[in-house]
Protein backbone atom coordinates (compact mmCIF):
# COMPACT_ATOMS: atom_id res chain seq x y z
CA UNK A 1 0.00 0.00 0.00
CA UNK A 2 1.40 3.37 -1.00
CA UNK A 3 1.27 6.19 1.51
CA UNK A 4 1.44 9.48 -0.35
CA UNK A 5 3.86 12.01 0.95
CA UNK A 6 2.96 15.59 1.85
CA UNK A 7 4.10 17.39 -1.29
CA UNK A 8 2.07 15.08 -3.50
CA UNK A 9 -1.07 16.13 -1.70
CA UNK A 10 -0.30 19.82 -1.59
CA UNK A 11 -2.43 20.54 -4.65
CA UNK A 12 -5.45 18.96 -3.06
CA UNK A 13 -5.11 20.77 0.21
CA UNK A 14 -6.81 24.14 0.47
CA UNK A 15 -4.27 25.48 2.92
CA UNK A 16 -1.96 25.92 -0.07
CA UNK A 17 -2.70 29.37 -1.40
CA UNK A 18 -0.86 28.63 -4.61
CA UNK A 19 -3.11 25.64 -5.16
CA UNK A 20 -6.20 27.74 -4.52
CA UNK A 21 -5.26 30.31 -7.13
CA UNK A 22 -4.66 27.56 -9.68
CA UNK A 23 -8.03 26.09 -8.75
CA UNK A 24 -9.76 29.43 -9.11
CA UNK A 25 -8.50 29.66 -12.67
CA UNK A 26 -9.45 26.16 -13.71
CA UNK A 27 -12.80 26.23 -11.90
CA UNK A 28 -14.12 28.49 -14.61
CA UNK A 29 -12.91 26.14 -17.30
CA UNK A 30 -14.57 23.18 -15.62
CA UNK A 31 -17.87 24.95 -15.23
CA UNK A 32 -17.96 25.53 -18.98
CA UNK A 33 -17.47 21.80 -19.62
CA UNK A 34 -20.03 20.81 -17.10
CA UNK A 35 -23.40 20.59 -18.79
CA UNK A 36 -24.91 18.08 -16.43
CA UNK A 37 -24.40 19.89 -13.15
CA UNK A 38 -27.67 20.53 -11.36
CA UNK A 39 -25.82 23.13 -9.33
CA UNK A 40 -25.36 25.32 -12.36
CA UNK A 41 -27.91 24.33 -14.97
CA UNK A 42 -30.65 22.34 -13.31
CA UNK A 43 -31.54 18.69 -13.82
CA UNK A 44 -29.86 16.94 -16.70
CA UNK A 45 -31.77 14.54 -18.90
CA UNK A 46 -29.04 12.99 -21.03
CA UNK A 47 -29.03 9.41 -22.24
CA UNK A 48 -26.44 8.27 -19.71
CA UNK A 49 -27.34 8.07 -16.06
CA UNK A 50 -24.90 9.71 -13.66
CA UNK A 51 -23.39 7.46 -11.02
CA UNK A 52 -25.42 7.47 -7.83
CA UNK A 53 -24.53 10.33 -5.53
CA UNK A 54 -24.41 8.48 -2.27
CA UNK A 55 -22.79 5.25 -1.27
CA UNK A 56 -25.69 2.83 -1.07
CA UNK A 57 -26.02 -0.76 -2.32
CA UNK A 58 -26.66 0.48 -5.88
CA UNK A 59 -23.64 2.77 -5.94
CA UNK A 60 -21.36 2.24 -8.92
CA UNK A 61 -18.03 0.56 -8.56
CA UNK A 62 -14.98 2.70 -7.92
CA UNK A 63 -13.46 1.89 -11.30
CA UNK A 64 -16.66 3.00 -13.02
CA UNK A 65 -16.36 6.44 -11.41
CA UNK A 66 -12.71 6.74 -12.36
CA UNK A 67 -13.28 5.57 -15.91
CA UNK A 68 -16.23 7.90 -16.53
CA UNK A 69 -14.52 10.90 -14.96
CA UNK A 70 -11.15 10.35 -16.57
CA UNK A 71 -11.97 10.61 -20.24
CA UNK A 72 -14.54 12.32 -22.45
CA UNK A 73 -17.12 9.98 -23.86
CA UNK A 74 -20.53 8.53 -23.05
CA UNK A 75 -21.44 9.24 -19.45
CA UNK A 76 -18.57 11.67 -18.79
CA UNK A 77 -20.73 14.78 -18.37
CA UNK A 78 -23.17 12.90 -16.18
CA UNK A 79 -20.34 11.58 -14.03
CA UNK A 80 -19.05 15.13 -13.58
CA UNK A 81 -22.51 16.23 -12.54
CA UNK A 82 -22.78 13.27 -10.17
CA UNK A 83 -19.44 14.13 -8.61
CA UNK A 84 -20.47 17.73 -8.15
CA UNK A 85 -23.64 16.60 -6.40
CA UNK A 86 -21.52 14.48 -4.04
CA UNK A 87 -19.32 17.45 -3.27
CA UNK A 88 -22.28 19.74 -2.72
CA UNK A 89 -23.70 17.17 -0.31
CA UNK A 90 -20.42 17.02 1.60
CA UNK A 91 -20.01 20.80 1.67
CA UNK A 92 -23.61 21.32 2.79
CA UNK A 93 -23.14 18.72 5.50
CA UNK A 94 -19.94 20.38 6.72
CA UNK A 95 -21.52 23.82 6.86
CA UNK A 96 -24.45 22.37 8.75
CA UNK A 97 -22.24 20.67 11.36
CA UNK A 98 -20.54 24.04 11.86
CA UNK A 99 -23.91 25.77 12.20
CA UNK A 100 -23.19 26.96 15.74
CA UNK A 101 -20.27 28.93 14.34
CA UNK A 102 -22.05 30.10 11.19
CA UNK A 103 -25.23 31.39 12.84
CA UNK A 104 -24.32 34.99 12.05
CA UNK A 105 -23.29 34.41 8.44
CA UNK A 106 -26.72 34.59 6.79
CA UNK A 107 -28.36 32.15 4.40
CA UNK A 108 -27.19 33.76 1.17
CA UNK A 109 -23.54 33.73 2.23
CA UNK A 110 -23.93 30.20 3.57
CA UNK A 111 -25.16 28.99 0.16
CA UNK A 112 -22.30 30.85 -1.54
CA UNK A 113 -19.82 29.12 0.74
CA UNK A 114 -21.30 25.72 -0.06
CA UNK A 115 -21.19 26.30 -3.81
CA UNK A 116 -17.69 27.73 -3.69
CA UNK A 117 -16.38 24.86 -1.58
CA UNK A 118 -17.97 22.27 -3.87
CA UNK A 119 -16.47 23.94 -6.94
CA UNK A 120 -13.00 24.07 -5.39
CA UNK A 121 -13.28 20.49 -4.21
CA UNK A 122 -14.35 19.47 -7.73
CA UNK A 123 -11.13 20.84 -9.19
CA UNK A 124 -9.10 19.18 -6.44
CA UNK A 125 -10.77 15.79 -6.92
CA UNK A 126 -10.37 15.84 -10.70
CA UNK A 127 -6.74 16.81 -10.29
CA UNK A 128 -6.11 13.89 -7.94
CA UNK A 129 -8.06 11.13 -9.71
CA UNK A 130 -4.85 9.32 -10.59
CA UNK A 131 -3.95 9.07 -6.90
CA UNK A 132 -7.19 7.28 -5.96
CA UNK A 133 -6.17 3.77 -4.98
CA UNK A 134 -9.55 2.29 -4.17
CA UNK A 135 -8.82 1.85 -0.47
CA UNK A 136 -12.24 3.33 0.29
CA UNK A 137 -15.40 3.84 -1.74
CA UNK A 138 -14.94 6.56 -4.32
CA UNK A 139 -17.81 8.48 -2.77
CA UNK A 140 -16.06 8.54 0.62
CA UNK A 141 -12.83 9.64 -1.01
CA UNK A 142 -14.66 12.47 -2.79
CA UNK A 143 -16.54 13.50 0.34
CA UNK A 144 -13.35 14.25 2.20
CA UNK A 145 -12.45 16.91 -0.36
CA UNK A 146 -15.88 18.54 -0.05
CA UNK A 147 -15.67 18.52 3.74
CA UNK A 148 -12.14 19.92 3.80
CA UNK A 149 -12.84 22.76 1.39
CA UNK A 150 -16.09 23.69 3.13
CA UNK A 151 -14.49 23.66 6.59
CA UNK A 152 -11.64 25.87 5.43
CA UNK A 153 -14.02 28.26 3.67
CA UNK A 154 -16.15 28.61 6.81
CA UNK A 155 -13.14 29.18 9.07
CA UNK A 156 -11.69 31.78 6.72
CA UNK A 157 -15.04 33.50 6.36
CA UNK A 158 -15.56 33.71 10.12
CA UNK A 159 -12.10 35.17 10.69
CA UNK A 160 -11.95 37.41 7.63
CA UNK A 161 -12.33 40.60 9.60
CA UNK A 162 -10.95 39.43 12.91
CA UNK A 163 -7.56 40.25 14.20
CA UNK A 164 -5.34 37.52 15.57
CA UNK A 165 -4.55 39.40 18.77
CA UNK A 166 -2.03 37.28 20.58
CA UNK A 167 -1.90 39.28 23.78
CA UNK A 168 -5.62 39.35 24.50
CA UNK A 169 -6.63 36.35 26.51
CA UNK A 170 -9.83 36.16 28.57
CA UNK A 171 -9.50 34.90 32.10
CA UNK A 172 -10.15 31.15 32.08
CA UNK A 173 -13.34 29.98 33.73
CA UNK A 174 -12.93 27.82 36.80
CA UNK A 175 -13.84 24.14 36.33
CA UNK A 176 -16.09 22.34 38.77
CA UNK A 177 -13.67 20.22 40.78
CA UNK A 178 -12.80 19.99 44.45
CA UNK A 179 -10.63 22.76 45.98
CA UNK A 180 -7.64 20.38 46.00
CA UNK A 181 -8.08 19.48 42.32
CA UNK A 182 -8.52 23.13 41.41
CA UNK A 183 -5.31 24.03 43.22
CA UNK A 184 -3.44 21.18 41.54
CA UNK A 185 -4.74 22.13 38.09
CA UNK A 186 -3.85 25.77 38.67
CA UNK A 187 -0.39 24.70 39.75
CA UNK A 188 0.03 22.61 36.59
CA UNK A 189 -1.34 25.43 34.40
CA UNK A 190 1.18 27.79 35.91
CA UNK A 191 3.97 25.28 35.27
CA UNK A 192 2.89 25.01 31.61
CA UNK A 193 2.80 28.78 31.37
CA UNK A 194 6.36 28.98 32.76
CA UNK A 195 7.52 26.25 30.39
CA UNK A 196 6.13 28.20 27.43
CA UNK A 197 8.12 31.23 28.50
CA UNK A 198 11.43 29.45 29.03
CA UNK A 199 11.38 26.52 26.57
CA UNK A 200 9.72 27.72 23.38
CA UNK A 201 11.09 29.88 20.61
CA UNK A 202 9.22 33.07 19.78
CA UNK A 203 7.67 31.38 16.73
CA UNK A 204 6.62 28.29 18.68
CA UNK A 205 5.12 30.51 21.37
CA UNK A 206 3.18 32.52 18.83
CA UNK A 207 1.83 29.39 17.15
CA UNK A 208 0.81 27.46 20.27
CA UNK A 209 -0.80 30.45 21.93
CA UNK A 210 -2.78 31.29 18.80
CA UNK A 211 -3.86 27.70 18.06
CA UNK A 212 -4.51 26.34 21.51
CA UNK A 213 -5.21 29.31 23.72
CA UNK A 214 -6.83 31.85 21.39
CA UNK A 215 -8.33 29.03 19.26
CA UNK A 216 -7.46 30.65 15.96
CA UNK A 217 -8.29 28.03 13.28
CA UNK A 218 -5.12 26.50 11.88
CA UNK A 219 -5.95 27.45 8.28
CA UNK A 220 -6.59 31.05 9.27
CA UNK A 221 -3.30 31.24 11.16
CA UNK A 222 -1.55 29.66 8.17
CA UNK A 223 -2.95 32.41 5.92
CA UNK A 224 -1.81 35.15 8.32
CA UNK A 225 1.67 33.71 8.72
CA UNK A 226 2.10 32.76 5.04
CA UNK A 227 2.48 29.06 5.76
CA UNK A 228 0.29 25.94 5.68
CA UNK A 229 -1.59 23.58 7.96
CA UNK A 230 1.11 20.92 7.80
CA UNK A 231 3.92 23.24 8.88
CA UNK A 232 1.90 24.75 11.73
CA UNK A 233 0.91 21.37 13.07
CA UNK A 234 4.58 20.33 13.02
CA UNK A 235 5.44 23.46 15.03
CA UNK A 236 2.67 22.68 17.53
CA UNK A 237 3.79 19.06 17.80
CA UNK A 238 7.43 19.99 18.40
CA UNK A 239 6.45 22.63 20.94
CA UNK A 240 4.31 20.11 22.82
CA UNK A 241 7.31 17.78 22.93
CA UNK A 242 9.51 20.49 24.43
CA UNK A 243 6.87 21.43 27.00
CA UNK A 244 6.36 17.81 27.98
CA UNK A 245 10.09 17.20 28.43
CA UNK A 246 10.41 20.32 30.58
CA UNK A 247 7.41 19.35 32.70
CA UNK A 248 8.76 15.82 33.12
CA UNK A 249 12.17 17.20 34.18
CA UNK A 250 10.53 19.47 36.73
CA UNK A 251 8.25 16.75 38.09
CA UNK A 252 4.94 18.05 36.77
CA UNK A 253 4.38 15.24 34.28
CA UNK A 254 4.85 11.53 34.63
CA UNK A 255 7.04 10.21 31.80
CA UNK A 256 4.42 7.65 30.88
CA UNK A 257 1.54 10.13 31.01
CA UNK A 258 -0.18 10.85 27.71
CA UNK A 259 -1.10 14.29 29.05
CA UNK A 260 -2.41 15.52 32.35
CA UNK A 261 -6.16 15.36 32.72
CA UNK A 262 -7.06 18.13 35.12
CA UNK B 1 12.20 38.48 24.04
CA UNK B 2 9.76 36.58 26.23
CA UNK B 3 6.22 37.87 26.13
CA UNK B 4 4.43 38.24 29.44
CA UNK B 5 3.15 34.94 30.78
CA UNK B 6 -0.52 34.40 30.20
CA UNK B 7 -2.86 32.63 32.55
CA UNK B 8 -3.95 29.25 31.21
CA UNK B 9 -7.06 27.28 32.03
CA UNK B 10 -6.58 23.61 33.02
CA UNK B 11 -8.06 22.57 29.68
CA UNK B 12 -5.65 24.78 27.74
CA UNK B 13 -2.72 23.44 29.77
CA UNK B 14 -3.87 19.90 28.98
CA UNK B 15 -4.18 20.58 25.25
CA UNK B 16 -0.77 22.26 25.21
CA UNK B 17 0.87 19.13 26.59
CA UNK B 18 -0.90 16.38 24.63
CA UNK B 19 1.47 13.71 23.45
CA UNK B 20 -0.17 12.98 20.04
CA UNK B 21 2.27 10.20 19.16
CA UNK B 22 3.14 8.47 16.86
CA UNK B 23 3.70 11.44 14.56
CA UNK B 24 1.53 11.93 11.50
CA UNK B 25 1.29 15.05 9.33
CA UNK B 26 -1.96 16.74 8.29
CA UNK B 27 -1.32 15.73 4.66
CA UNK B 28 -0.90 12.08 5.60
CA UNK B 29 -3.99 12.34 7.77
CA UNK B 30 -5.97 13.64 4.80
CA UNK B 31 -4.63 10.85 2.64
CA UNK B 32 -5.84 8.13 5.01
CA UNK B 33 -8.98 9.65 6.49
CA UNK B 34 -11.41 8.11 3.96
CA UNK B 35 -10.67 4.46 4.69
CA UNK B 36 -10.20 5.24 8.39
CA UNK B 37 -13.71 6.74 8.50
CA UNK B 38 -15.16 3.71 6.72
CA UNK B 39 -13.55 1.43 9.30
CA UNK B 40 -14.99 3.53 12.12
CA UNK B 41 -18.51 3.41 10.68
CA UNK B 42 -18.31 -0.31 9.84
CA UNK B 43 -17.69 -1.09 13.52
CA UNK B 44 -14.83 -3.46 12.78
CA UNK B 45 -11.14 -3.30 13.67
CA UNK B 46 -9.78 0.25 13.27
CA UNK B 47 -6.08 0.24 14.18
CA UNK B 48 -4.20 3.22 12.69
CA UNK B 49 -2.78 4.63 15.97
CA UNK B 50 -0.88 7.48 14.31
CA UNK B 51 -4.01 8.74 12.62
CA UNK B 52 -6.02 8.50 15.82
CA UNK B 53 -3.31 10.42 17.68
CA UNK B 54 -3.32 13.09 14.99
CA UNK B 55 -7.08 13.55 15.27
CA UNK B 56 -6.66 14.19 18.99
CA UNK B 57 -3.74 16.58 18.52
CA UNK B 58 -5.05 18.51 15.49
CA UNK B 59 -8.44 20.10 16.07
CA UNK B 60 -9.09 20.95 12.40
CA UNK B 61 -8.43 17.42 11.13
CA UNK B 62 -10.39 16.08 14.10
CA UNK B 63 -13.40 18.24 13.28
CA UNK B 64 -13.33 17.17 9.63
CA UNK B 65 -12.97 13.49 10.54
CA UNK B 66 -16.02 13.64 12.81
CA UNK B 67 -17.95 15.28 10.01
CA UNK B 68 -16.96 12.60 7.48
CA UNK B 69 -17.99 9.85 9.90
CA UNK B 70 -21.38 11.54 10.40
CA UNK B 71 -21.90 11.83 6.66
CA UNK B 72 -21.06 8.16 6.06
CA UNK B 73 -23.40 7.13 8.84
CA UNK B 74 -26.14 9.24 7.25
CA UNK B 75 -25.54 7.55 3.86
CA UNK B 76 -25.77 4.15 5.56
CA UNK B 77 -28.92 5.24 7.39
CA UNK B 78 -27.44 4.48 10.80
CA UNK B 79 -27.15 6.45 14.02
CA UNK B 80 -23.77 8.25 13.97
CA UNK B 81 -23.45 8.26 17.78
CA UNK B 82 -21.72 4.83 18.15
CA UNK B 83 -19.26 5.69 15.37
CA UNK B 84 -18.49 9.06 16.95
CA UNK B 85 -17.90 7.29 20.25
CA UNK B 86 -15.50 4.87 18.56
CA UNK B 87 -13.74 7.86 17.07
CA UNK B 88 -13.26 9.63 20.39
CA UNK B 89 -12.58 6.57 22.53
CA UNK B 90 -9.09 6.26 21.06
ZN1 LIG C 1 -4.10 17.92 11.02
Amino acid sequence: MTILDGPELADAHPVSREAISREAISREAISREWPGSGHRTGAHTGAHAAPATSAGPSAPANDEWISLLSSPGPGHAEALAGLHQLLLRAARHQVSVMSAQTAGIGEVRRQELIGQAADEAMVAVLGKLASFEGRSRFTTWAYKFGILHAAVEVRRSLWRNREVALELLPEPAAVGHSPEQLAEAADFSEAVSNAIAVELTAHQRQVVMALVVDEVPIDVLADRLGTNRNALYKTLHDARGRLRRHLQDTGYLDETAKGVIP
Amino acid sequence: MNSPQRKLSPDQAHRLTLEAEPWLSCDDCFDQIDFFAERVVSGGFIGMPALRAHLIGCSACGEEARSLVQLLAADDGVDPAPSLRRLSDG
